[in-house]
């Protein structure tokens, strides 16, 4: 099926349009899209970094985990609506490259769940805000929490960067 | 020794050798010099959207400055470290690049921004620590320094498309 999408894609003008590096106005397209994709990448990496520190229990300690999670989701998700368009323009120019490549694949494994901690968050401390502190049991679960969700953003990040260079696809024979 | 005779005796060393020729190294320390990047990039914005007032206008300037400056500090000197890795697997080459140079401008004009913010503007911070709008002075070098390190992430990112 994605193989179909893949396909479906390549052959389509929009691709078409989007890849054409003979024109500057074109060509300019992905690396500026690139770069807006960092930009909010940028946002969320720092986002989700004072917020597990917090949980943790290093950083940020002036402020609630409940403040800082109702403070930090919005910045978040709107973060993460310009990372799912830039990257569906960068996915549209070069299908294959990104939904073929398995270091892509992994990127979105880690991303669906990493996504689902971070709706935990909000969800959790809108019930009640002192959620992560009413006993040592929760405290600890945060903790394993948020160190598990700083893994996942790093190696979302990290496979981000990688496409370019592992896990590409190569058709056979 | 001029800076174009070091830099050649850098490229000729064992150690870009080992950097140009593996597989994993360059993408390696590219990952991690991304990773310092858009955590400095982050951090330094999360700091300036306050003194611009346009973001967390009911906290003090002091609490967002001691959040996020320590990152700032740990991320750039990560960013630098393995920037410099990068950079020293083919100097010649970068130093060629129009937006590598212009990256480290644009770094350095980033650095005198902000000393003159910290040395001149920061002392009155006491004055102005909890208001919603900051002063004139205080928003206006919290937009150069925002338009500075998006123009460095700009350029980072077309050193790899030139």
């Amino acid at each position: 099926m994605l193989e179909q999408l893949t396909d479906w894609l390549s052959r389509s003008d929009a691709s078409a349009f989007l890849s054409d590096t003979t024109l500057l106005q074109t060509w300019l397209i992905i690396p500026i899209s690139q770069t807006i994709h960092i930009l909010a990448v940028a946002v969320v990496m720092i986002s989700i970094g004072v917020l597990n520190l917090r949980l943790l229990g290093v950083a940020a300690s002036h402020q609630s985990f409940a403040r800082l999670t109702r403070q930090l989701t919005p910045w978040i998700w709107s973060a993460l609506a310009v990372l799912l368009l830039t990257g569906v323009v960068q996915t549209i120019a070069e299908p294959s490259r990104e939904l073929l490549n398995s270091t892509f694949q992994l990127k979105i494994a880690l991303l669906v769940v990493a996504v689902a901690v971070t709706i935990s968050y909000r969800v959790t401390t809108t019930r009640n805000p002192n959620y992560w502190n009413v006993s040592p049991g929760r405290r600890r679960a945060g903790h394993i929490l948020a160190g598990m969700s700083l893994v996942l953003w790093l190696g979302i990040l990290s496979a981000g960067r990688l496409i370019a260079y592992f896990g590409a696809f190569e058709p056979k024979g | 020794m001029g800076i174009v005779d070091f830099l050649n005796w850098l490229n000729d060393t064992t150690f870009a050798e080992s950097i140009r020729d593996s597989v994993w190294l360059f993408p390696t320390f590219e990952t991690i010099h991304v990773a310092a990047i858009v955590l400095v990039a982050g951090s330094i914005a999360g700091l300036d959207l306050r003194l611009a007032g346009l973001m967390a206008r009911d906290r003090p300037v002091t609490e967002i400055a001691n959040e996020m400056l320590p990152w700032t500090w740990a991320a750039f000197v990560v960013a630098t470290i393995f920037g410099f890795l990068l950079f020293a697997s083919k100097p010649m080459v970068y130093l060629a690049m129009a937006f590598f140079d212009a990256k480290l401008i644009l770094i350095v004009l980033a650095g005198l921004n902000m000393l003159l913010f910290q040395q001149i503007t920061w002392k009155s911070v006491g004055r102005w620590d909890r208001a919603v709008l900051p002063p004139v002075a205080v928003r206006l070098a919290a937009g150069l320094s925002l338009a500075f390190w998006i123009s460095v992430v700009i350029c980072g990112r077309f050193i790899g498309f030139v």
